[in-house]
This record gives structure tokens, sequence and C-alpha cells, in this order.
């Protein structure tokens, strides 16, 4: 492949230099779950979730990440459903399920043995289905007990169907039986609640109070960082798990277009940073952004930068969807890379890209990786996740068909 | 959290009738629980660098007088695997000779070459240009080019050039001043450096010398000119046949010349020409940020147009790397803390490329300073340990 910079048939790189590549075998549509397992023989197996049916998951070995090799792969259950995400601790791999319809069953999470990483065993599946819901968009898991996650239940009626899940805190002690302890929604959210329903979003700029991701790290294990989609940002405090109670919320929207993504913390700096997820091709719901938070008062996050985005008059009409997305969010794993000088974002059709906040007020770009997407569906790269090992080796997926990039920082 | 006190950034311009001294000022904050601008990998000179230009595009000048064979030197490069992806801004498309690699025009003032790379000729000024390529290239209208040569025309003082790059806020935050190439015929140049006070310049300022047309002239006459280059400058000297010359040579930067300006002064005292000096100092133990920024500050002041170059690293008190200091005349670059020093030596060590100015003027300033510095004895101290 290309060095830095170069333009390697139409892709643009700045600053990274690739490594390596696999289209995955003609299944390269890849989610926004990505983990890394260190193999008791010492290996690197990056786990990924795929964006769609017919595949569950793919395991690569990227111990040499010039050469990634697949390791795994799996069917889901059925094909009106998907994975999207998942999370690996140890030799244990933890994947959401959601179905296209609610009522659909599968509906939930499954949790796998890894131990030998070529056969996935099940050690358990945690059933969310329900008339009302379509089980779990999101699942974080971490400190490998508890699973944080944004799903529905069968014993949830929301008040708005697109409202269908919520902050839910699962045990996973014992993996063969995990157990619910604890749950929040945004108030008015469920039917029953004694305050009304939430005003929607105008138009087709509803797309749901619910959340999407659900960060909790271990210098406060108290709190749980979530992307509210069309709530915005909550924090909420979870001293006590079975009782969560929101700390704070920042809404942008509107004037906005919703669909607050992720939340990553950085404690020593106490600062947020914030992504949008854009979810409309051709720049209709632009701008997607990746926002830099004050937090230094909890109660009251303030918006104080974004990092800047590439021309959108070059970009929007490329192909596909142009604007922000997932954040390498510092995963508190020991084979992680973490920062809180570079925030990487992954952007579609604008590829992977990072930034470096040393001055939170005034992000700068420091590198790009937009790759050509041969068979693109939409024309264009809709570069769509990111994970970086503490080798500071950079991976990047491709959501409907460029499969897995390697990638070296250089800068 | 972080409990001690924290560090800030800001730049200080100071204008006198008819300069503007700039350099970069740090101010202790105190008594901050936290602070967004601190963090597990922060420095108070932003986030620590793995090399000196970081992120930023490497920009290589290449200087000398006309028929010295600049364009020869930047076409053969562009022909090698390690010149590709480079954006070369030049004065007239005609000097650089492209006609037979020219693919297709992006704009009136850029074309596309073969091996990714771009040539922009200067249409109204240099900074618009690096401002033009660097947007087209983030919108994808010219490729992704990874580092920029800027030819410069035979008769210019490169001084200019080096000096846009570091004031233009702008610029700076996204090229980096890789290095100054002067290119010296063997034919012409002694000539040149004889009746062309921007030839010495040229030389005097380089990062880089490379002797062309060796072969045009006799060798007793080359051994001369490489004599006098060395006299003139510290910088190394490489001989270039019909262009050929190791492309790092050209491109890659030299973290610390220290030591090789420190055996120049040895080798060659008292042999340089018109006044134009370069010498190398060195500090033991961090040195206060306060201290040296005053230091330099008086420099600039009272001397900033003598003051061709100043480039270094300097251990600074609080700091785990060295920083990256460079000025030139008034203008300083914005200074840069490395992760790691280069070798085992720790001590301060910056490059002066004066004129009229000597060695011991310079370290006699920083000692003043230093000794009513930060870590300088209280006066009471002074007046106490007395014999």
């Amino acid at each position: 492949m290309a060095e830095s910079g170069k333009t390697n048939g139409g892709s643009l790189i700045w600053n990274f230099k690739p490594l390596g590549h696999n289209a995955l075998d003609g299944f390269g549509g890849m989610g926004e779950g990505m983990s890394m397992q260190l193999a008791k023989d010492g290996r690197r197996i990056l786990w990924m979730a795929h964006e769609s049916a017919p595949k569950n998951f793919t395991a690569v070995d990227v111990s040499d990440p010039r050469q990634p090799k697949i390791v795994a792969r799996a069917d889901l259950p059925h094909a009106k459903m998907r994975s999207n995400s998942l999370e690996t601790v140890g030799d244990i791999l933890a994947i959401a399920y959601q179905t296209q319809q609610t009522g659909d069953p599968q509906a939930g999470f499954e949790l796998f043995d890894i131990s030998v990483p070529e056969n996935p065993r099940r050690i358990a599946f945690f059933d969310r289905s329900g008339p009302h819901s379509r089980g779990v968009h999101q699942l974080w898991f971490a400190d490998g007990e508890y699973i944080h996650m944004s799903s529905g239940s069968a014993d949830f009626r929301p008040t708005h169907p697109k409202d269908d899940q919520f902050y839910q805190c699962i045990d996973v002690r014992n993996p063969s039986k995990p157990v619910e302890v604890g749950r929040w929604w945004l108030p008015g959210t469920s039917a029953g609640d004694n305050v009304a329903p939430p005003k929607r979003h105008e138009g087709d700029k509803d797309t749901g109070f619910r959340p999407h991701n659900t960060n909790v790290y271990p210098e406060r294990p108290d709190r749980v960082y979530m992307g509210y989609i069309d709530g915005g940002m909550i924090i909420l405090d979870i001293a006590d798990k079975a009782h969560p109670k929101m700390v704070s919320r920042w809404d942008y929207h509107p004037p906005n277009y919703g669909f607050t993504h992720t939340v990553v913390p950085l404690f020593e700096r106490d600062l947020l940073i914030v992504s949008d997820e854009c979810t409309r091709n051709d720049g209709v719901d632009w701008p997607k952004l990746v926002w830099i938070v004050d937090n230094r008062a909890e109660e009251n996050p303030v918006p104080i930068a974004t990092c800047p985005m590439p021309p959108v008059e070059s970009f929007a009409r490329r192909g596909g969807r142009f604007g922000a997305h997932n954040l390498w969010e510092n995963l508190p794993k020991a084979n992680c890379w973490k920062s809180d000088q570079i925030v990487f974002g992954t952007f579609f059709n604008g590829g992977l890209r990072a930034f470096d906040i040393a001055n939170p007020y005034q992000p700068k770009e420091v590198a790009y990786f937009v790759p050509e997407v041969a068979n693109a569906p939409t024309g264009a790269c809709q570069i769509n996740d990111v994970f970086i090992d503490d080798r500071q080796i950079v991976y990047a997926v491709d959501r409907h068909a460029g499969g897995l990039y390697t990638l070296e920082m250089d800068f | 959290m972080v409990a001690m006190g924290l560090l800030w950034l800001r730049v200080l311009c100071v204008s006198s009738a008819s300069l503007c001294v700039r350099f970069f000022s740090l101010t202790l904050r105190q008594g901050r629980m936290s602070d967004p601008f601190a963090g597990n990998d922060a420095s108070p000179f932003g986030r620590r660098q793995r090399r000196p230009r970081g992120a930023r595009i490497p920009v290589t000048v290449v200087t000398g007088f006309l028929g010295a064979g600049k364009t020869t030197l930047i076409r053969e490069l562009l022909t090698r695997p390690e010149g590709a992806n480079t954006a070369v801004v030049v004065n007239e498309f005609g000097e650089i000779g492209i006609d037979h690699a020219l693919l297709r025009s992006s704009s009136d003032t850029t074309v596309l070459l073969g091996n990714g790379c771009i040539c922009c000729a200067v249409r109204t000024d240099l900074q618009e240009s690096l401002r033009t390529l660097f947007a087209e290239r983030g919108r994808g209208a010219v490729p992704s080019f990874e580092r920029v040569i800027i030819e410069t025309s035979g008769l210019a003082d490169p001084g200019p050039v080096l000096q846009t790059i570091a004031s233009d806020r702008a610029l700076g935050d996204v090229f980096h001043l890789q290095g100054l190439v002067a290119v010296v015929d063997a034919p012409g140049g002694a000539g040149n450096l004889d009746q062309a006070p921007e030839a010495r310049q040229q030389v005097a300022l380089a990062d880089r010398i490379v002797l062309t047309k060796t072969d045009l002239a006799d060798s007793a006459a080359a051994a001369a000119l490489t004599n006098r280059l060395g006299a003139l400058s510290a910088a190394p000297v490489a001989t270039a046949i019909d262009g050929a010359i190791d492309p790092a040579f050209l491109l890659e930067e030299s973290l610390d010349l220290s030591a090789r300006v420190a055996a120049h002064e040895h080798d060659h005292a008292h042999a340089h020409s018109h006044g134009i000096d370069s010498f190398a100092v060195f500090f033991e133990g961090p040195v206060p940020w306060a201290v040296f920024e005053q230091a330099m500050a008086v420099l600039t002041g009272l001397r900033g147009a003598d003051l061709l170059r100043v480039k270094g690293l300097v251990a600074v008190a609080g700091c785990r790397g060295p920083v990256v200091v460079h000025a030139v005349q008034h203008v300083a670059h914005r200074p840069v803390e490395l992760e790691d020093w280069p070798d085992g030596d720790r001590r301060s060590r910056l490059v002066f490329i004066t004129r009229n100015l000597a060695k011991a003027q310079v370290e006699q300033l920083f000692a003043v300073i230093a000794a009513i510095g930060p870590n300088a004895p209280r006066g009471n101290e002074i007046l106490t340990s007395g014999p």
C-alpha cells in the first residue's frame, strides 16, 4: 500500500502510514463494535461486529497488522437482525443483538467463551425481546463485571415507538446467568411516567430519545456518559446502580439535527468529547460534529469548540453519509492506546480523522485517511469505527464493503 | 486532577518603531483544581511531539543563484520514490521545466505532475500560494501532498521566506520549515560569493549546501570553493552531478547541528567574512523558560536584524523532553517540546548565525539574565554571602 501522504488510487492520506487491508472475503460491511483480545497463545485477535445480516461477527488475527487474517466468523441467528456492537474482556465476548421489528426473537445480547478464538462457544443468551423491544443496539463491557447498554425489554412500553431503548446495567459476574441490576430512561419516554413526553424533533429530524453509547470508566465508576440521540448528552450518577440519577444534560438540538452518539470523558482535563452521528446521505443532516465540552462544572457542561471538518461542499455529494460518527473511546483496557491530547473520529465518506486538542478551544486536524473503496455501494467509503491498540496501531472499518484497514500514526 | 501550577502559552507581541518582535511567553497559573489545557500527556508547549515538525507539513526551501542548478536538483528529486507526493512552489512554471510531465491543469496557478506531485506558481505572494495549496488539498482538489519544496528566485535573500512561515500564524500551524538548502555551482559560485551579498546570505543561512557542476570546473577551483563554503557555514556540503543526490540530504531535518558548529568554530576561527558568524552555545542544567525567553527578547529587540538564525534544543526547567526553538531575525517559530532527547546529551544547545554579534556577547547576555532569573540566588543571599 501507499506510504503516508500518497494518493493511492484516489485515496486521501495524511500522516497515516497504511499497513494492511482485508476486505473480509466480500463481507466487509462492518458495524461499530471493535475489541481486541490478547489470546492465551499471544495472538492479538480483533473482534468486529458486522453492520448487517447475514454476518454476526468476524475475528481477525492482527498480530502482524500488515497481514490481518480471519480466524473466526459467525452468522446471525436470523436475517432480520443485526449485531452492530460488541466488546471483549479476557476470554469473554459480549455481542449486542437488535432486531428489525419489535417483538422479533433473539433480541438481547449473547456471551461467548472465546478462549479458543477459532471456536467461540455460547455461554449465555440474555433475552431482551418483547412486544415493544428491538433488543440491544449498543453495549459497553470493560470491567468484566457489568454490561452497560442501550436496550428495550419485555416489560417496557415507550410513550413513542422511537424511544424503545433505554439505559440498562446488567451484572455478568456470573456470565452464565446475567442479571439486570439497574435501569434509567429519560423521564416521559416510558408509559406511565408522571411527566410529559419530550417534544419530538420536527418531521424527519425525529430519531428518538434513547441512548446510543453508554460509557463507564474506572476513573469514575459512578458515572455513565451517554449520547442520548435526540436527547443530547446525558451524564448519569450510578453510585447506586439500582437507582441511577441524572447529573446533567446538554441538548443542542434543535437547531441541529439530533443523534448524539458518543461521549468520551478526558478526566485529567475535565473535558468531554462528544460526537454526533450523521444518519442521512448527501449532507442532508449536516453539520454532524465532534464537540469539545468543558465539564469542569459537571452540572453545567459548556461546549467550547468543534473539531474542524473538511469543506462540506467537497464531501457532501461524494456518496453516502458525510459527518461525525464514532470516536476512539480510550477504552479502559490494558491492550488499548489512550490519549487526552489526540481525538480520533470516523466521518463516513470523510474517512478517519485525527485532531490535536492540546488547545481545546482550537482543535487542529493532524491526520486523515479516506480510502478509495472498491465496489462501494454509495460510491464512496463510509468509515464507521476505529480501534487503537497499545502498539499505536490504528484499525478502521468501512460500513459497507471496505472491511478492515490497519494504519500507523505518523504525527 | 492536576494540583500543581499550570502553564499557559501566549504570544507576546512587542512593537517598536520599525519591527515586530514575537516570542512565546509562559505565565504560571496557580491554584486551579483542573485545567482544560492540562492532561496526562500535556506539555506547556502543547502536545509533545515525536519530531520537531509534529504533524505539520515539512517545507524545504531551495535557494541558489541563477544557473546554480536548483531546478535540475528538484526535477531529479521528483523522479525518485522519496520525492513522490511533493508540492513544488516556483516563481514561474517555465523554470522547473515541467512541460513533458504535465498531466492536467488544476487551476491557473497549479499543475499536477506525475508521481503524485504538484507544481504551483507563486502568483501573488508565497503566503497566498501556500494557503491555497493547503486548502485545495483539504478538499481533495489537489493530491494529498506530504511535503512542499519552495524554489526561491536566484537573487533572493532566503531570510524573508523563512520569516514568512514563522510569522504567519496560520501557516506556521500547518507548515514547518524543514530545512534551507543552498545550491552553489562550482564554475560560478566563487564569483557570486565575491560579488553578491545575497549569495553569501544564502550559504550562511543554509542547513545543507549542495555543490553542483563540479565536472565543469577544475578540481583545484572546486576544492577552493568547498573550503570557502566551509568557512562561511557549518552546514554539511554534498556534491550533486546532474541533480543526483541522496534525497534524505535534501528532505530530512537535522535535529542538532551544535556539535558540527562547535567544530566549525574551532576549524575556522577568524575565517569569516562580512561579519557573518556561526557559533554554538551550550548550557548545563535546565533553563527556566522565563530566562530563555527574556534573553531572546533582548537579543531580538536590540539585534534582531543581525540575528540571522537561531536554532536548537533547550532543556527547559520542568519539561521532560527538549524544547525545539527556532528564530529568524525578529521572528520566532512556535516552540515545540519533543517526547525525548535525540541522544544522551541533555545540555541545551543553540546554534547562532549572526552578523557582527559575537559568541561571547550572547553567552554573557544569557548569564546576566540567568543571574536574576527564577532560579538565581536572592539578592540578600548574595549580599550576606560575601567574603
